[in-house]
C-alpha cells in the first residue's frame, strides 16, 4: 500500500468491498482501508438474508429486487460459493388488524413487481408445521433469499485482489485533507500517506466519524441488534420467518412503541427473525436499540428473544444455544440509504446506511458507487437516496 | 508413535483442526497464506471456530499455527472474541414464567 490511487474506500464491511470489486471491474486501482480486521464490523455480525418482503414499494424495494438478481450470478462471476440460496420467506400474521396492514403492503409490493401472496391457514400450516396455533394467515414468497456475508466478502476480496484491488487492515484513518493537486490526501493510524482522485466512505454505522474529520455531518446511528446462533439441527420448517410486528416495528416504530406495554421490550425494540443457515445453524433475532456503541450481549436481550422465539415455535424450546451476538446496522432517520456524491465536494461519495439490509442491497450499491465515481448515467429513482436530503 | 512419523502427521493437510466444523490444517493454512493473521480472522475466513466448542477446543493449535507460519510470537496472539453462553445452553433455560421446565 503505497503511493497514488484513483479510488480510496473507507471501510471494508460487504459495502465497501463490493464498490472496491466493481470499480476494480472498470479498472480502476483502488484501496480499500479498514481500522480493525475481517468481518470485525455489521457485516460479520448480522443474520444472512436477502428479504425482499420486509421492504416498502420503491427505490429500497427495486433497488433489492436488482440487487437479488445480481446474487444469482455473483458466485459464479467471483468464482467461489456465496451460500446463496433461496429458501423463500414467511411473515406470520397474528390478528386482522394486522392482516390489513399486510395486505395493503403485499398489494404495493406486487404492484412494484415482487412475487408475494397472502396465504390461508392450511398453506401456511403446510409450510410451517410447527408454529403456534394462534398465526391466522402468513406471506409467502418463493423468491426471498440468502447468502453466507462473510463468504461473499471474501469472494469480492479474492476477485478485486485479481484486479489490482488492495485491501488493508489495521489502518484507521486519522486524516483526510486536499493536496495541491486537488486529490484527497488520507493519513492512516500507522502513520502512512496515501492520495486518490475519489474517496468512498462506505463505513456504516462508524460514518459519521469519518464525516468528521471532513467536517461533514453524515447523519447516521447505530441501532444494536442481538442474535442468538443455535446448534445445527433439522430445518423446522419450509422457509425462514419474521412476524408482522416485526415488520410493523421496522416500517412504523411508533406504532410498535404505543402497543408494547413491557418497558424491557420497549427499550430493546424486539422483532422476530429466524434464518437457517446455510450449515444448519438458527439465527434468531432480534433487538432494535439505540445504545449508542455498546456491544455487549444482554441478558435481557437473552430472555427477551428465547420467550419469543418458544411463544411462536414452541418446539424450540429443546434447542441449544452456543453464541449470542450483536451488531450495529447503521441508521438513518428516513429510513434510506445514503448514496451519491457529497453536494460541494467533488470526488467525495458516500455509500451507507443501509440498516438491516446491508447484505441484500450489497451488489447493486457496489455497483451504483462504480457507477458513481465512472460519471456513468444513473437511473433516475437514485436520486432519492441522494446525500443532498440529508444537508442540514 | 516415532519421532518422523509425528513429522509427517504435522505436514498432513487433511488432518481436522476445527473438529466441530470440520475444518482442515490445509484450509487454515491457506486462510493465513491469503492474508489471515490474527484467530478472529481465520475464525470468519474459515469457520473454524464457530460450532458446537465455539473455539474452546481448537483456538490453541490455531494460534501456534498462526505463530509457526507468520513468525509472531505465540504470546502476541489475541485470543478470539468470546461471547455467551460460556457452553452450549438450552433454550429453555433462559425463558421466564410458569412454563419453564426445570430441565438442561
Amino acid at each position: 500500500m503505497k503511493g497514488q490511487y484513483d479510488v480510496i474506500i473507507i471501510g471494508s464491511g460487504i459495502i465497501g468491498l463490493s464498490s472496491g470489486y466493481y470499480l476494480s471491474r472498470s479498472g480502476k486501482k483502488v484501496l480499500v482501508l479498514d481500522r480493525s480486521e475481517f468481518g470485525s464490523g455489521s457485516s460479520g455480525a448480522c443474520d444472512d438474508m436477502i428479504l425482499l418482503q420486509s421492504k416498502k414499494a420503491g427505490v429500497t424495494l427495486e433497488l433489492a429486487m436488482e440487487s437479488l438478481e445480481l446474487y444469482r450470478g455473483l458466485g459464479d462471476e467471483l468464482g467461489c460459493d456465496l451460500g446463496f440460496k433461496q429458501m423463500g420467506g414467511m411473515i406470520l400474521i397474528e390478528n386482522q388488524r394486522d392482516l390489513a396492514v399486510m395486505q395493503e403492503f403485499v398489494e404495493q409490493q406486487q404492484a412494484c413487481g415482487l412475487n408475494v401472496d397472502i396465504v390461508g391457514r392450511s398453506e401456511m400450516r403446510r409450510r410451517q408445521p410447527n408454529i403456534n396455533d394462534k398465526f391466522i394467515a402468513s406471506t409467502y414468497s418463493a423468491d426471498d433469499g440468502q447468502v453466507d456475508p462473510l463468504m461473499v466478502m471474501k469472494g469480492f476480496i479474492a476477485a478485486g485482489k485479481e484486479l489490482g484491488m488492495e485491501v488493508s487492515y489495521q489502518e484507521g484513518v486519522i486524516g483526510i485533507d486536499r493536496d495541491g493537486r486537488g486529490d484527497w490526501k488520507v493519513t492512516t493510524a500507522l502513520g502512512v500517506t496515501v492520495r486518490a482522485e475519489n474517496l468512498v466512505i462506505a463505513a456504516g454505522a462508524w460514518s459519521g466519524k469519518i464525516g468528521e474529520l471532513l467536517d461533514i455531518d453524515i447523519p447516521v446511528q447505530p441501532k444494536k441488534g442481538q442474535l442468538l446462533i443455535t446448534e445445527k439441527i433439522p430445518p423446522v420448517g419450509e422457509t425462514n420467518l419474521w412476524t408482522a410486528s416485526y415488520v410493523v416495528t421496522k416500517l412504523k416504530p411508533e406504532l410498535a412503541e404505543q402497543e408494547e406495554p413491557d418497558p424491557v421490550k420497549k427499550e430493546l425494540g424486539l422483532g422476530f427473525s429466524f434464518t437457517r443457515t446455510v450449515d444448519g445453524n438458527y439465527l434468531i433475532g432480534s433487538t432494535r436499540e439505540h445504545v449508542g456503541f455498546d456491544k455487549r450481549a444482554t441478558f435481557e436481550a437473552v430472555e427477551a428473544l428465547s420467550n419469543q422465539v418458544v411463544d411462536i415455535i414452541p418446539l424450540m424450546k429443546h434447542v441449544h444455544i452456543i453464541r449470542h451476538i450483536a451488531g450495529f446496522r447503521p441508521e438513518v432517520k428516513d429510513g434510506r440509504i445514503i448514496l451519491g456524491e457529497w453536494p460541494g465536494m467533488e470526488g467525495l461519495f458516500v455509500a451507507t446506511g443501509h440498516e438491516g439490509d446491508g447484505i441484500a442491497m450489497a451488489p447493486i450499491t457496489g455497483k451504483l458507487v462504480d457507477d458513481y465515481v465512472c460519471r456513468r448515467e444513473l437511473p433516475k429513482k437514485v436520486a432519492e437516496l441522494n446525500p443532498q436530503r440529508v444537508l442540514v | 508413535m516415532k519421532m518422523d512419523e509425528k513429522k509427517e502427521m504435522k505436514n498432513d493437510k487433511d488432518r481436522l483442526i476445527c473438529r466441530c466444523e470440520e475444518i482442515t490444517l490445509g484450509e487454515i493454512e491457506q486462510a493465513i497464506d491469503e492474508g489471515c493473521t490474527t484467530l478472529n480472522e481465520v475464525k470468519r475466513r474459515t469457520r473454524a471456530g464457530m460450532g458446537l466448542c465455539q473455539s474452546r477446543t481448537c483456538s490453541k493449535q490455531i494460534a501456534r499455527i498462526i505463530a509457526q507460519k507468520t513468525g509472531k510470537p505465540l504470546s502476541e496472539i489475541m485470543p478470539v472474541t468470546s461471547r455467551p453462553p460460556a457452553r452450549p445452553v438450552k433454550i429453555d433455560v433462559f425463558r421466564t414464567g410458569e412454563s419453564n421446565e426445570e430441565s438442561n
